[in-house]
Protein backbone atom coordinates (compact mmCIF):
# COMPACT_ATOMS: atom_id res chain seq x y z
CA UNK A 1 0.00 0.00 0.00
CA UNK A 2 1.60 3.29 -1.01
CA UNK A 3 -0.98 6.03 -0.45
CA UNK A 4 -3.88 5.81 1.99
CA UNK A 5 -6.63 8.17 3.15
CA UNK A 6 -8.02 7.41 6.59
CA UNK A 7 -11.30 9.04 7.60
CA UNK A 8 -10.35 12.40 6.07
CA UNK A 9 -12.74 15.29 6.58
CA UNK A 10 -12.26 18.76 5.10
CA UNK A 11 -14.48 21.83 5.27
CA UNK A 12 -14.13 25.13 3.44
CA UNK A 13 -16.04 27.51 5.70
CA UNK A 14 -19.51 26.06 6.21
CA UNK A 15 -19.21 23.75 3.18
CA UNK A 16 -18.10 20.15 3.75
CA UNK A 17 -15.85 19.06 0.89
CA UNK A 18 -14.68 15.65 2.15
CA UNK A 19 -16.66 13.71 4.75
CA UNK A 20 -14.90 10.79 6.40
CA UNK A 21 -13.23 9.65 3.18
CA UNK A 22 -11.04 6.51 3.33
CA UNK A 23 -9.34 4.67 0.48
CA UNK A 24 -5.91 3.39 -0.52
CA UNK A 25 -3.81 3.04 -3.65
CA UNK A 26 -1.37 0.19 -4.19
CA UNK A 27 2.09 0.53 -5.75
CA UNK A 28 1.91 0.69 -9.54
CA UNK A 29 -1.86 1.05 -9.50
CA UNK A 30 -3.81 3.60 -11.55
CA UNK A 31 -6.72 5.01 -9.58
CA UNK A 32 -9.21 7.27 -11.32
CA UNK A 33 -11.23 9.65 -9.11
CA UNK A 34 -14.47 10.61 -10.83
CA UNK A 35 -17.27 12.90 -9.79
CA UNK A 36 -19.14 16.04 -10.68
CA UNK A 37 -17.47 19.46 -10.38
CA UNK A 38 -16.99 20.75 -6.84
CA UNK A 39 -17.12 17.30 -5.24
CA UNK A 40 -13.61 17.50 -3.75
CA UNK A 41 -11.61 15.59 -6.36
CA UNK A 42 -8.81 18.17 -6.73
CA UNK A 43 -8.92 18.82 -2.98
CA UNK A 44 -8.21 15.12 -2.44
CA UNK A 45 -5.04 15.34 -4.57
CA UNK A 46 -3.82 18.50 -2.82
CA UNK A 47 -4.10 16.73 0.54
CA UNK A 48 -1.65 14.04 -0.59
CA UNK A 49 1.15 16.57 -1.16
CA UNK A 50 0.31 18.64 1.92
CA UNK A 51 -0.80 21.75 0.00
CA UNK A 52 -4.07 21.40 1.95
CA UNK A 53 -4.43 20.00 5.46
CA UNK A 54 -7.49 18.01 6.53
CA UNK A 55 -9.66 19.10 9.46
CA UNK A 56 -9.48 15.51 10.72
CA UNK A 57 -8.17 12.15 9.58
CA UNK A 58 -4.81 11.07 8.22
CA UNK A 59 -3.12 10.75 4.84
CA UNK A 60 -0.36 8.18 4.73
CA UNK A 61 2.27 8.21 1.97
CA UNK A 62 4.94 5.51 2.18
CA UNK A 63 4.18 5.05 5.87
CA UNK A 64 4.48 8.79 6.67
CA UNK A 65 1.48 10.70 7.97
CA UNK A 66 1.45 13.81 5.75
CA UNK A 67 -0.68 15.74 8.25
CA UNK A 68 2.03 15.48 10.93
CA UNK A 69 5.06 16.36 8.79
CA UNK A 70 7.12 19.55 9.10
CA UNK A 71 8.35 21.48 6.05
CA UNK A 72 11.34 19.13 5.52
CA UNK A 73 9.05 16.10 5.70
CA UNK A 74 6.64 17.68 3.25
CA UNK A 75 9.53 18.47 0.91
CA UNK A 76 10.39 14.76 0.92
CA UNK A 77 6.77 13.80 0.12
CA UNK A 78 6.63 16.41 -2.64
CA UNK A 79 9.88 15.06 -4.11
CA UNK A 80 8.26 11.63 -4.38
CA UNK A 81 5.03 12.99 -5.89
CA UNK A 82 4.69 14.78 -9.19
CA UNK A 83 1.48 16.68 -9.77
CA UNK A 84 -0.03 17.79 -13.05
CA UNK A 85 -2.40 20.65 -12.29
CA UNK A 86 -5.76 21.55 -13.80
CA UNK A 87 -4.10 24.69 -15.23
CA UNK A 88 -0.73 24.30 -16.96
CA UNK A 89 0.76 26.32 -14.01
CA UNK A 90 3.91 27.13 -16.01
CA UNK A 91 6.02 30.04 -14.80
CA UNK A 92 5.38 32.78 -17.37
CA UNK A 93 8.72 34.50 -16.89
CA UNK A 94 10.68 31.35 -17.80
CA UNK A 95 11.19 29.54 -21.12
CA UNK A 96 9.90 26.02 -21.79
CA UNK A 97 13.40 24.67 -21.08
CA UNK A 98 13.67 26.57 -17.80
CA UNK A 99 10.21 25.37 -16.78
CA UNK A 100 10.87 21.70 -17.59
CA UNK A 101 14.29 21.77 -15.92
CA UNK A 102 13.11 23.79 -12.89
CA UNK A 103 12.70 20.80 -10.59
CA UNK A 104 16.07 19.36 -11.64
CA UNK A 105 17.98 22.34 -10.27
CA UNK A 106 16.55 22.32 -6.74
CA UNK A 107 18.71 21.35 -3.72
CA UNK A 108 16.17 18.60 -2.83
CA UNK A 109 16.65 16.95 -6.22
CA UNK A 110 20.45 17.17 -5.91
CA UNK A 111 20.19 15.54 -2.46
CA UNK A 112 18.10 12.69 -3.86
CA UNK A 113 20.53 12.11 -6.70
CA UNK A 114 23.52 12.73 -4.39
CA UNK A 115 25.00 14.97 -7.09
CA UNK A 116 24.12 17.97 -9.23
CA UNK A 117 23.22 17.27 -12.84
CA UNK A 118 25.40 18.95 -15.46
CA UNK A 119 23.75 21.39 -17.87
CA UNK A 120 24.09 18.80 -20.69
CA UNK A 121 22.35 16.14 -18.60
CA UNK A 122 19.57 18.57 -17.66
CA UNK A 123 19.08 19.52 -21.31
CA UNK A 124 19.05 15.88 -22.44
CA UNK A 125 16.47 15.00 -19.78
CA UNK A 126 14.29 18.00 -20.69
CA UNK A 127 14.33 16.99 -24.37
CA UNK A 128 13.56 13.36 -23.43
CA UNK A 129 10.55 14.33 -21.29
CA UNK A 130 9.24 16.72 -23.95
CA UNK A 131 9.47 13.91 -26.50
CA UNK A 132 7.38 11.71 -24.17
CA UNK A 133 4.54 14.22 -24.48
CA UNK A 134 5.05 14.59 -28.24
CA UNK A 135 6.83 17.96 -28.19
CA UNK A 136 10.08 18.69 -30.03
CA UNK A 137 13.26 20.46 -28.87
CA UNK A 138 12.46 23.45 -31.10
CA UNK A 139 10.10 24.64 -28.35
CA UNK A 140 12.81 24.80 -25.67
CA UNK A 141 13.46 28.54 -25.93
CA UNK A 142 9.81 29.55 -26.36
CA UNK A 143 7.83 31.19 -23.55
CA UNK A 144 4.60 29.57 -22.29
CA UNK A 145 2.44 32.42 -23.62
CA UNK A 146 3.68 31.64 -27.16
CA UNK A 147 2.22 28.11 -26.96
CA UNK A 148 -1.35 26.86 -27.32
CA UNK A 149 -3.19 25.76 -24.17
CA UNK A 150 -2.80 22.09 -25.12
CA UNK A 151 0.95 22.52 -25.64
CA UNK A 152 1.26 24.31 -22.30
CA UNK A 153 -0.45 21.36 -20.59
CA UNK A 154 1.97 18.96 -22.23
CA UNK A 155 4.97 21.09 -21.16
CA UNK A 156 3.51 21.03 -17.65
CA UNK A 157 3.34 17.22 -17.84
CA UNK A 158 6.96 17.09 -19.05
CA UNK A 159 8.00 19.29 -16.11
CA UNK A 160 6.28 16.91 -13.70
CA UNK A 161 7.95 13.89 -15.29
CA UNK A 162 11.45 15.43 -15.33
CA UNK A 163 12.45 14.57 -11.73
CA UNK A 164 11.01 11.04 -12.28
CA UNK A 165 8.65 10.93 -9.30
CA UNK A 166 7.39 7.73 -7.70
CA UNK A 167 3.78 8.91 -7.65
CA UNK A 168 1.98 10.91 -10.30
CA UNK A 169 -1.10 12.91 -9.41
CA UNK A 170 -3.06 14.15 -12.42
CA UNK A 171 -5.70 16.83 -11.96
CA UNK A 172 -7.81 16.58 -15.13
CA UNK A 173 -4.74 16.00 -17.33
CA UNK A 174 -6.58 15.81 -20.65
CA UNK A 175 -8.90 18.81 -20.31
CA UNK A 176 -8.32 21.11 -23.28
CA UNK A 177 -6.31 18.55 -25.22
CA UNK A 178 -7.11 17.23 -28.69
CA UNK A 179 -8.15 13.53 -28.99
CA UNK A 180 -4.73 12.43 -30.28
CA UNK A 181 -2.86 14.01 -27.37
CA UNK A 182 -5.52 12.78 -24.95
CA UNK A 183 -4.85 9.23 -26.13
CA UNK A 184 -1.10 9.84 -25.91
CA UNK A 185 -1.44 11.06 -22.29
CA UNK A 186 -3.60 8.04 -21.40
CA UNK A 187 -1.07 5.70 -23.02
CA UNK A 188 1.71 7.47 -21.14
CA UNK A 189 -0.07 6.98 -17.79
CA UNK A 190 -0.44 3.27 -18.63
CA UNK A 191 3.16 2.97 -19.78
CA UNK A 192 4.59 4.66 -16.68
CA UNK A 193 2.51 2.41 -14.49
CA UNK A 194 3.31 -0.84 -16.29
CA UNK A 195 7.01 -0.30 -17.08
CA UNK A 196 8.23 1.86 -14.20
CA UNK A 197 5.66 0.86 -11.54
CA UNK A 198 4.75 4.54 -11.09
CA UNK A 199 1.58 4.86 -9.03
CA UNK A 200 -0.94 7.26 -10.57
CA UNK A 201 -4.02 8.97 -9.23
CA UNK A 202 -6.03 10.67 -11.95
CA UNK A 203 -8.83 13.13 -11.26
CA UNK A 204 -11.08 13.28 -14.28
CA UNK A 205 -14.57 13.67 -15.66
CA UNK A 206 -13.75 11.34 -18.50
CA UNK A 207 -15.35 7.92 -17.88
CA UNK A 208 -14.10 6.61 -21.26
CA UNK A 209 -10.47 7.28 -20.21
CA UNK A 210 -11.13 5.74 -16.81
CA UNK A 211 -12.57 2.55 -18.32
CA UNK A 212 -9.60 2.29 -20.65
CA UNK A 213 -6.76 3.12 -18.25
CA UNK A 214 -7.82 2.66 -14.62
CA UNK A 215 -7.13 -0.32 -12.38
CA UNK A 216 -9.69 0.99 -9.92
CA UNK A 217 -12.21 3.81 -9.98
CA UNK A 218 -13.40 5.88 -7.05
CA UNK A 219 -16.53 8.01 -7.43
CA UNK A 220 -17.01 10.99 -5.10
CA UNK A 221 -20.41 12.55 -4.54
CA UNK A 222 -21.72 14.90 -1.83
CA UNK A 223 -18.33 14.82 -0.07
CA UNK A 224 -18.47 11.01 0.34
CA UNK A 225 -17.29 7.96 -1.59
CA UNK A 226 -20.21 6.78 -3.69
CA UNK A 227 -18.40 3.81 -5.19
CA UNK A 228 -14.88 2.38 -5.21
CA UNK A 229 -13.84 -0.69 -7.13
CA UNK A 230 -12.34 -2.27 -10.21
CA UNK A 231 -13.61 -1.36 -13.67
CA UNK A 232 -15.96 -4.41 -13.92
CA UNK A 233 -17.33 -3.65 -10.43
CA UNK A 234 -18.03 -0.03 -11.37
CA UNK A 235 -19.65 -1.13 -14.62
CA UNK A 236 -22.04 -3.32 -12.62
CA UNK A 237 -22.94 -0.51 -10.19
CA UNK A 238 -26.60 0.47 -10.05
CA UNK A 239 -25.98 3.92 -8.51
CA UNK A 240 -27.89 6.48 -10.64
CA UNK A 241 -24.92 8.90 -10.87
CA UNK A 242 -22.60 6.12 -12.04
CA UNK A 243 -25.22 4.86 -14.51
CA UNK A 244 -25.40 8.45 -15.85
CA UNK A 245 -21.61 8.59 -16.20
CA UNK A 246 -21.56 5.16 -17.84
CA UNK A 247 -24.56 5.40 -20.13
CA UNK A 248 -23.10 7.94 -22.54
CA UNK A 249 -19.65 6.34 -22.50
CA UNK A 250 -20.80 2.76 -23.02
CA UNK A 251 -23.03 3.76 -25.91
CA UNK A 252 -19.93 4.94 -27.79
CA UNK A 253 -18.00 1.70 -27.22
CA UNK A 254 -18.24 -1.39 -29.47
CA UNK A 255 -20.53 -4.08 -27.94
CA UNK A 256 -17.65 -6.40 -26.96
CA UNK A 257 -16.01 -3.65 -24.84
CA UNK A 258 -19.17 -2.64 -22.94
CA UNK B 1 -54.91 38.56 32.92
CA UNK B 2 -55.13 37.84 29.20
CA UNK B 3 -54.25 41.46 28.38
CA UNK B 4 -51.25 41.32 30.70
CA UNK B 5 -50.00 38.13 29.00
CA UNK B 6 -50.45 39.71 25.58
CA UNK B 7 -48.50 42.79 26.66
CA UNK B 8 -45.71 40.52 28.01
CA UNK B 9 -45.56 38.53 24.75
CA UNK B 10 -45.33 41.75 22.72
CA UNK B 11 -42.47 42.98 24.92
CA UNK B 12 -40.68 39.61 24.54
CA UNK B 13 -41.08 39.74 20.77
CA UNK B 14 -39.82 43.32 20.70
CA UNK B 15 -36.76 42.40 22.85
CA UNK B 16 -35.99 39.43 20.59
CA UNK B 17 -36.24 41.61 17.48
CA UNK B 18 -33.98 44.21 19.08
CA UNK B 19 -31.44 41.53 20.07
CA UNK B 20 -31.54 40.09 16.55
CA UNK B 21 -30.97 43.55 15.08
CA UNK B 22 -27.99 44.07 17.42
CA UNK B 23 -26.59 40.66 16.50
CA UNK B 24 -26.97 41.50 12.80
CA UNK B 25 -25.33 44.90 13.31
CA UNK B 26 -22.44 43.40 15.29
CA UNK B 27 -21.97 40.72 12.63
CA UNK B 28 -21.99 43.30 9.83
CA UNK B 29 -19.46 45.46 11.64
CA UNK B 30 -17.49 42.62 13.20
CA UNK B 31 -17.03 40.41 10.14
CA UNK B 32 -15.12 43.01 8.08
CA UNK B 33 -13.14 44.03 11.17
CA UNK B 34 -12.11 40.46 11.92
CA UNK B 35 -11.22 40.03 8.24
CA UNK B 36 -9.05 43.17 8.40
CA UNK B 37 -7.40 41.88 11.58
CA UNK B 38 -6.68 38.56 9.85
CA UNK B 39 -5.20 40.41 6.86
CA UNK B 40 -2.96 42.49 9.12
CA UNK B 41 -1.86 39.30 10.87
CA UNK B 42 -0.98 37.72 7.52
CA UNK B 43 0.96 40.82 6.46
CA UNK B 44 2.86 40.80 9.77
CA UNK B 45 3.60 37.08 9.46
CA UNK B 46 4.83 37.49 5.87
CA UNK B 47 7.04 40.41 6.92
CA UNK B 48 8.59 38.36 9.73
CA UNK B 49 9.04 35.34 7.44
CA UNK B 50 10.68 37.53 4.75
CA UNK B 51 13.15 38.91 7.29
CA UNK B 52 14.10 35.41 8.42
CA UNK B 53 14.58 34.29 4.80
CA UNK B 54 16.69 37.32 3.80
CA UNK B 55 19.84 35.18 3.73
CA UNK B 56 18.46 33.24 0.76
CA UNK B 57 18.79 36.35 -1.41
CA UNK B 58 22.41 35.48 -2.27
CA UNK B 59 21.09 32.57 -4.38
CA UNK B 60 18.54 34.78 -6.10
CA UNK B 61 20.76 37.29 -7.92
CA UNK B 62 18.95 37.10 -11.29
CA UNK B 63 15.51 37.47 -9.65
CA UNK B 64 16.70 40.51 -7.64
CA UNK B 65 18.18 42.09 -10.77
CA UNK B 66 14.94 41.46 -12.67
CA UNK B 67 12.91 42.99 -9.83
CA UNK B 68 15.20 46.07 -9.66
CA UNK B 69 14.62 46.63 -13.38
CA UNK B 70 10.85 46.29 -12.85
CA UNK B 71 10.58 48.32 -9.65
CA UNK B 72 13.41 50.84 -9.86
CA UNK B 73 14.22 51.50 -13.50
CA UNK B 74 10.65 50.90 -14.62
CA UNK B 75 9.31 53.50 -12.19
CA UNK B 76 12.01 56.12 -12.77
CA UNK B 77 10.42 58.02 -15.71
CA UNK B 78 7.00 58.42 -14.07
CA UNK B 79 8.58 59.45 -10.73
CA UNK B 80 10.87 62.02 -12.37
CA UNK B 81 7.99 63.43 -14.43
CA UNK B 82 5.68 63.66 -11.41
CA UNK B 83 8.26 65.20 -9.09
CA UNK B 84 9.26 67.80 -11.71
CA UNK B 85 5.71 69.13 -11.80
CA UNK B 86 5.21 68.71 -8.05
CA UNK B 87 8.39 70.76 -7.44
CA UNK B 88 7.24 73.51 -9.81
CA UNK B 89 3.74 73.67 -8.32
CA UNK B 90 4.80 73.59 -4.67
CA UNK B 91 7.51 76.23 -5.05
CA UNK B 92 5.13 78.56 -6.86
CA UNK B 93 2.41 78.00 -4.26
CA UNK B 94 4.71 78.53 -1.28
CA UNK B 95 6.24 81.66 -2.81
CA UNK B 96 2.83 83.12 -3.71
CA UNK B 97 1.43 82.53 -0.21
CA UNK B 98 4.59 83.86 1.43
CA UNK B 99 4.46 86.98 -0.68
CA UNK B 100 0.76 87.42 0.09
CA UNK B 101 1.04 86.91 3.85
CA UNK B 102 4.58 88.09 4.72
CA UNK B 103 5.37 90.34 1.73
CA UNK B 104 8.70 88.58 1.31
CA UNK B 105 9.95 85.51 -0.57
CA UNK B 106 13.31 85.33 1.16
CA UNK B 107 12.45 82.08 2.94
CA UNK B 108 11.60 80.12 -0.23
CA UNK B 109 14.80 78.01 -0.09
CA UNK B 110 14.34 77.05 3.55
CA UNK B 111 10.67 76.17 3.43
CA UNK B 112 10.68 74.43 0.06
CA UNK B 113 13.90 72.59 0.99
CA UNK B 114 12.48 71.31 4.26
CA UNK B 115 9.14 70.37 2.69
CA UNK B 116 10.76 68.60 -0.26
CA UNK B 117 13.31 66.73 1.83
CA UNK B 118 10.95 65.68 4.61
CA UNK B 119 7.73 65.10 2.69
CA UNK B 120 7.20 65.83 -0.98
CA UNK B 121 10.26 64.08 -2.40
CA UNK B 122 9.40 60.92 -0.45
CA UNK B 123 5.61 60.72 -0.41
CA UNK B 124 5.17 61.17 -4.17
CA UNK B 125 7.56 58.34 -5.15
CA UNK B 126 6.06 56.11 -2.45
CA UNK B 127 2.47 56.63 -3.60
CA UNK B 128 3.52 56.16 -7.22
CA UNK B 129 5.30 52.93 -6.25
CA UNK B 130 2.12 51.74 -4.51
CA UNK B 131 -0.03 52.32 -7.59
CA UNK B 132 2.48 51.11 -10.17
CA UNK B 133 4.64 48.45 -8.50
CA UNK B 134 2.32 47.34 -5.69
CA UNK B 135 -0.61 46.78 -8.05
CA UNK B 136 1.63 44.93 -10.50
CA UNK B 137 3.06 42.64 -7.79
CA UNK B 138 -0.38 41.75 -6.40
CA UNK B 139 -1.77 41.07 -9.87
CA UNK B 140 1.24 38.90 -10.76
CA UNK B 141 1.33 36.90 -7.52
CA UNK B 142 -2.49 36.69 -7.45
CA UNK B 143 -2.57 35.29 -10.99
CA UNK B 144 0.13 32.81 -10.03
CA UNK B 145 -2.02 31.82 -7.06
CA UNK B 146 -5.26 31.27 -8.99
CA UNK B 147 -3.51 29.44 -11.84
CA UNK B 148 -1.82 27.11 -9.32
CA UNK B 149 1.71 28.29 -10.21
CA UNK B 150 2.42 28.82 -6.50
CA UNK B 151 1.28 25.27 -5.70
CA UNK B 152 3.51 24.07 -8.55
CA UNK B 153 6.48 25.94 -7.04
CA UNK B 154 5.89 24.25 -3.66
CA UNK B 155 5.70 20.83 -5.30
CA UNK B 156 8.93 21.47 -7.19
CA UNK B 157 10.60 22.12 -3.84
CA UNK B 158 10.76 25.92 -4.14
CA UNK B 159 9.63 28.07 -1.21
CA UNK B 160 7.33 30.77 -2.70
CA UNK B 161 8.44 33.32 -0.07
CA UNK B 162 12.10 32.83 -1.01
CA UNK B 163 11.39 32.79 -4.74
CA UNK B 164 8.76 35.53 -5.02
CA UNK B 165 8.86 37.78 -1.96
CA UNK B 166 12.51 38.05 -0.87
CA UNK B 167 13.87 39.23 -4.27
CA UNK B 168 11.08 41.81 -4.61
CA UNK B 169 11.58 42.95 -1.02
CA UNK B 170 15.34 43.51 -1.46
CA UNK B 171 14.86 45.12 -4.88
CA UNK B 172 12.17 47.42 -3.50
CA UNK B 173 14.37 48.49 -0.55
CA UNK B 174 17.31 49.36 -2.83
CA UNK B 175 15.15 50.94 -5.54
CA UNK B 176 13.14 52.95 -3.07
CA UNK B 177 16.24 54.44 -1.43
CA UNK B 178 17.66 55.41 -4.83
CA UNK B 179 14.33 56.70 -6.16
CA UNK B 180 13.86 58.82 -3.03
CA UNK B 181 17.26 60.47 -3.51
CA UNK B 182 16.61 61.00 -7.22
CA UNK B 183 13.12 62.42 -6.56
CA UNK B 184 14.46 64.81 -3.91
CA UNK B 185 17.25 66.01 -6.21
CA UNK B 186 14.87 66.54 -9.14
CA UNK B 187 12.34 68.40 -6.98
CA UNK B 188 15.05 70.61 -5.45
CA UNK B 189 16.38 71.48 -8.92
CA UNK B 190 12.83 72.44 -9.97
CA UNK B 191 12.38 74.57 -6.83
CA UNK B 192 15.72 76.24 -7.52
CA UNK B 193 14.67 76.92 -11.13
CA UNK B 194 11.43 78.57 -10.02
CA UNK B 195 13.27 80.63 -7.40
CA UNK B 196 15.88 81.78 -9.94
CA UNK B 197 13.61 82.36 -12.94
CA UNK B 198 10.61 83.85 -11.19
CA UNK B 199 11.73 85.28 -7.87
CA UNK B 200 15.16 86.66 -8.82
CA UNK B 201 17.30 84.45 -6.59
CA UNK B 202 20.79 83.60 -7.81
CA UNK B 203 21.64 79.91 -7.84
CA UNK B 204 24.38 80.37 -5.22
CA UNK B 205 22.10 82.44 -3.03
CA UNK B 206 19.45 79.69 -3.12
CA UNK B 207 21.96 76.94 -2.31
CA UNK B 208 23.53 78.91 0.56
CA UNK B 209 20.10 79.55 2.09
CA UNK B 210 19.18 75.90 1.58
CA UNK B 211 22.32 74.81 3.44
CA UNK B 212 21.30 76.88 6.44
CA UNK B 213 17.88 75.25 6.73
CA UNK B 214 18.46 71.59 5.94
CA UNK B 215 20.84 69.20 7.61
CA UNK B 216 21.81 65.59 8.12
CA UNK B 217 18.66 64.80 10.16
CA UNK B 218 16.47 65.83 7.22
CA UNK B 219 18.38 63.53 4.90
CA UNK B 220 18.17 60.73 7.47
CA UNK B 221 14.41 61.35 7.77
CA UNK B 222 14.06 61.15 3.97
CA UNK B 223 16.02 57.93 3.66
CA UNK B 224 14.32 56.29 6.65
CA UNK B 225 10.91 57.06 5.20
CA UNK B 226 11.93 55.95 1.71
CA UNK B 227 13.34 52.62 2.90
CA UNK B 228 10.35 51.99 5.20
CA UNK B 229 7.88 52.58 2.37
CA UNK B 230 10.05 50.44 0.10
CA UNK B 231 9.83 47.62 2.66
CA UNK B 232 6.10 47.75 3.27
CA UNK B 233 4.88 47.98 -0.36
CA UNK B 234 6.10 44.55 -1.64
CA UNK B 235 5.06 42.80 1.60
CA UNK B 236 1.48 44.11 1.50
CA UNK B 237 1.27 43.46 -2.24
CA UNK B 238 2.56 39.88 -1.99
CA UNK B 239 0.34 39.14 1.04
CA UNK B 240 -2.75 40.13 -0.94
CA UNK B 241 -1.50 38.13 -3.93
CA UNK B 242 -1.02 35.00 -1.80
CA UNK B 243 -4.57 35.18 -0.37
CA UNK B 244 -6.15 35.79 -3.78
CA UNK B 245 -9.03 33.45 -4.63
CA UNK B 246 -11.28 32.84 -7.61
CA UNK B 247 -10.47 33.97 -11.13
CA UNK B 248 -10.00 37.37 -12.77
CA UNK B 249 -12.48 38.99 -10.36
CA UNK B 250 -10.48 37.71 -7.37
CA UNK B 251 -7.24 39.10 -8.83
CA UNK B 252 -8.93 42.47 -9.48
CA UNK B 253 -10.35 42.62 -5.98
CA UNK B 254 -7.02 41.62 -4.38
CA UNK B 255 -5.21 44.30 -6.41
CA UNK B 256 -7.66 47.02 -5.35
CA UNK B 257 -7.46 46.01 -1.68
CA UNK B 258 -3.68 45.84 -1.85
CA UNK B 259 -3.40 49.39 -3.30
CA UNK B 260 -5.83 50.77 -0.70
CA UNK B 261 -4.04 49.07 2.21
CA UNK B 262 -0.57 50.07 0.98
CA UNK B 263 -1.68 53.70 0.49
CA UNK B 264 -3.10 53.84 4.02
CA UNK B 265 0.03 52.15 5.38
CA UNK B 266 2.29 54.69 3.62
CA UNK B 267 0.27 57.65 4.93
CA UNK B 268 0.11 56.24 8.46
CA UNK B 269 3.82 55.40 8.58
CA UNK B 270 4.60 58.82 7.09
CA UNK B 271 2.74 60.44 9.98
CA UNK B 272 4.44 58.27 12.61
CA UNK B 273 7.94 58.82 11.18
CA UNK B 274 7.36 62.56 10.76
CA UNK B 275 6.25 62.71 14.40
CA UNK B 276 9.27 60.66 15.52
CA UNK B 277 11.72 62.89 13.62
CA UNK B 278 10.01 66.03 14.93
CA UNK B 279 10.67 64.74 18.44
CA UNK B 280 14.24 63.92 17.45
CA UNK B 281 14.78 67.48 16.25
Amino acid sequence: MSIAFWEVTKNFGPKRILDNVSFDVATGEILFILGKSGMGKSVTLKHIVGVLKPDSGAIIVDGMNVTKLDEDGLAEIRRRCGMVFQHPALLDSLTVYQNVSFGLRTPQFARTLRRTLSEEEIRARAIEKLALVHLGPELLERRPQELSYGMQKRVSLARTLAPEPRYLLFDEPTTGLDPVTTNAVNDLILELSRKLKVTSIVVSHDMACALKVADRILVLDQARILAWGTVPEIKRSQEPLIRDFLSETLALLPPEER
Amino acid sequence: MKMLRLRGETEDASTEASQAAWARFLHEVGAPLSEQARTLGEIGALFARTLTELGSVRHRGPEVAHAIVQIGIGSLPIIVLSTVFAGLVVTNEIAWHMDLALHTVSMIPGITGQFILRELGIAIPALLLVSKVGASITAEVGTMRVTEQIDALKLLGIDPVRYLVVPRFVASLLSSACLTLIAISVTLVCALSVAVLRYNFSGLEYLNALRQYIGFTDLLCALTKGVTFGAIIPIVSCAYGFRCQGGAEGVGSATTNSVVTSTIAVILLDFLLTYAFTLLN
